[in-house]
């Protein structure tokens, strides 16, 4: 059967951010994929090293624009326990709801890229509808959609009142009763499972092999959370589920993520309902004393690392991002070989690519 | 001179292509909009697809090097001079501008040269995405063509004529179609969903896989007439299942039956706009397998049954 190759990207319909596959084809099967990242890469780490640790919050922040508050409080996290700085404990609750509304703000952006990616475009459109729904909380929090400005280091810059811990409530009720139907139509629609099951499998071996992290891996029944396993902000005291399944396919990744979505309510109405009283930053010194830290957050899309190693001075020595897109990046040949060229977009969208993340 | 008269009218005002123009327009609107509301959107205004297809015509019009010039140019207004062709034998309102015996037969065989020319299309404008494209169109062909013409067979059959007119004729004052055949009206809107590429089965031009399909390349005038031909293809298939299922103009009240017939063909466009937000795209091979394991034994048994009853 003769053999052409079909270009996916840099710019493509299916692809939110440009990444760029090369897919070798036998009629509509697909025999081999080569990859190519970079397309966005903004030399953020190196910039990180010519600016000052209370700069480059602002920098981190712009490393994405979905997970922005993750980044800065990983690194947040990083630079005060290089201090040896005690956050209050009102600052850490913060953190951790608006990082909570940022998964599932996250999380339901993924499932209408899904949808629209298998031609769902109803569920593209509520799903987007209803992630306004989190998007208006967030600015009426912080007066950002996207990029918050809220973490400090030390603590958080941006204080929740009554008022407003009543209008969020009110409204995460709604969004549940609305993420109910969404889940309610993927549950029993034929045609999104005929576009979602046995497409994208990865299998635990492989999760492991190519160290998966976040809800990929999760959907294909490896338990890591490090919201769980490493608790850091608030988490240590709250009570939730970590959401897994077996299957490990683009199904099983949206039953996952669908799922998480509801849990992340829950939670955001623990850490309101035990919002401690207290102040919201501590000073925080602008040198910061020789030495490294690895500090670990679970962004939407799985586990995310930094690396700061300091020389002493107001500004970093290094600064090293590991995120959890270039763990799901590197498993897309795999997942690609023997599916059908229809089912692309599904895969692609199925390990929820995070393009600006991976190349920084 | 009169009749020369009147032909022309016929030809090219009403039921001609005057009337299909308007038409295509407003119920591409219709569906728009109604889609839209079901989706949680507000929808076009009501002139939109007039502002698109004006401007689409006087945009520039480029093909890739190496695309064949000459058949790139032809194809879209081969499409659309058979889609036209076909609707002079589909009657509206009661009147055709032209009926014989078995065009039933040609409306179907004109209706289905698009799909052709859209694989055509697909392999001459040497895009890897119109070639993937084309090749599904044509795959996409082979599965909803033949429910679709054995769902349409059966009115025929009952009503002993292969003209369409005469079907929608004998219709008036009868029991319609669809409470006889209600399997095989359901199984010509699948099938119309089908040939049309409409969401669920847009699988040739699935925008997320390869772009626009067969008509990536294209652009301009040759653009807006692709889109035009689609756009009456719906009209004109609309039409012809309100003529063979719905009875035609007959409903037996004082209203004009351009009107009863209009209402009719929205109708079941508003079917089609339902289920075209209901489901997600099909894959293709799981278009073939619903094709031919599904719809095309219903649509045997249903021929078959037809036919053991009018023998009888």
């Amino acid at each position: 059967m003769t053999r052409i190759t079909i270009p996916i990207g840099p710019q493509h319909p299916a692809l939110k951010e440009p990444l760029s596959f090369l897919l070798t084809v036998e009629g509509e099967r697909i025999v081999d994929s080569a990859l190519r990242i970079g397309y966005v890469h903004r030399g953020i780490e190196r910039i990180c090293q010519n600016r000052n640790y209370v700069q480059n919050v602002h920098v981190v922040e712009r490393i994405c624009g979905i997970c922005s508050h993750i980044h800065t409080t990983t690194y947040c996290q990083g630079v005060e326990a290089l201090l040896g700085l005690q956050v209050p404990l009102r600052a850490l609750y913060l953190r951790t709801l608006l990082g909570e509304l940022e998964r599932i703000h996250s999380h339901m952006l993924w499932l209408g890229v899904l949808a629209e990616n298998i031609g769902f475009t109803t569920i593209f459109m509520y799903a987007w509808r209803d992630r306004e729904t989190v998007l208006d909380i967030m600015e009426e929090f912080s007066g950002g959609r996207v990029a918050h400005a809220v973490n400090v280091i030390g603590g958080v810059r941006i204080d929740v009142d009554e008022a407003q811990v009543d209008s969020i409530l009110a409204r995460l009720d709604e969004l549940e009763q609305q993420i109910e139907i969404l889940l309610g139509v993927i549950q029993h629609e034929r045609t999104f499972q005929a576009r979602t099951r046995g497409v994208g499998h990865l299998s635990v071996e492989q999760v492991r092999r190519y160290c998966v992290v976040g809800p990929t891996a999760r959907a294909s029944g490896v338990n890591v959370d490090m919201r769980r396993d490493a608790p850091y902000a608030a988490y240590d005291w709250l009570d939730f589920r970590v959401i897994t399944a077996e299957e490990g396919d683009v199904w099983a990744r949206t039953m996952v993520r669908v799922l998480e979505t509801i849990e992340s309510l829950h939670m955001c109405r623990q850490l309101l309902a035990e919002l401690p009283e207290g102040p919201l930053a501590v000073r925080a010194p602008r040198r910061v004393p020789p030495g490294e830290v690895v500090s670990r957050g679970e962004a939407p899309r799985g586990e995310l690392v930094y690396y700061i190693r300091s020389d002493g001075s107001d500004s970093p020595a290094r600064v090293k991002i590991r995120t959890p897109t270039l763990t799901t990046l590197i498993t897309l040949p795999d997942q690609l070989r023997g599916v059908n060229t229809a089912d692309v977009p599904a895969v692609l969208a199925g390990v929820d690519l995070c393009i600006a993340c991976a190349d920084r | 001179m009169n009749d020369w008269l009147s032909a022309s009218f016929a030809l090219f005002i009403f039921p001609g292509f005057g009337f299909l123009f308007v038409c295509a327009l407003a119920f591409q609107w219709i569906d728009r909009r109604v889609a839209a509301r079901l989706q949680g959107r507000i929808g076009p205004p009501w002139f939109q697809p007039l502002a698109d297809f004006i401007k689409l015509m006087a945009k520039e019009d480029i093909l890739p090097t190496g695309a064949h010039e000459w058949a790139c140019a032809a194809l879209p207004m081969v499409s659309l001079a058979t889609v036209l062709t076909a609707a002079l034998y589909i009657p509206v309102g009661g009147q055709a501008a032209s009926a014989f015996e078995g065009d039933l037969i040609v409306v179907l065989f004109l209706l289905s040269i698009p799909a052709l020319a859209c694989f055509l299309a697909g392999w001459l404008s040497v895009g890897v995405y119109s070639v993937v494209g084309g090749n599904r169109s044509l795959l996409q062909y082979f599965s909803y063509e033949v429910p679709f013409l054995m769902a349409l067979s059966g009115p025929a059959i009952l009503s002993g004529s292969w003209s369409i007119s005469r079907i929608a004729a004998q219709q008036a004052g009868a029991t319609w179609m669809v409470f006889v055949q209600p399997l095989g009206f359901l199984l010509a809107i699948v099938g119309l969903i089908g040939k049309l590429k409409r969401s669920p089965f847009d699988i040739p031009k699935a925008k997320s896989e390869i772009v626009a399909g067969p008509l990536t390349e294209f652009s301009g005038r040759k653009l807006a007439l692709w889109h035009l031909t689609l756009h009456i293809q719906t009209v004109v298939g609309l039409f012809l299942l309100v003529d063979v299922f719905l009875g035609g103009c007959s409903i037996g009240l004082a209203v004009p039956g351009v009107l009863v017939f209009t209402v009719k063909a929205v109708l079941i466009l508003l079917a089609l706009s339902v289920a075209s937000v209901l489901y997600a795209r099909l894959r293709i091979d799981q278009l073939a397998n619903l094709g031919w394991r599904v719809l095309a034994p219903l649509a045997l048994a249903q021929m078959l049954t037809t036919m053991w009853i009018g023998v009888r």
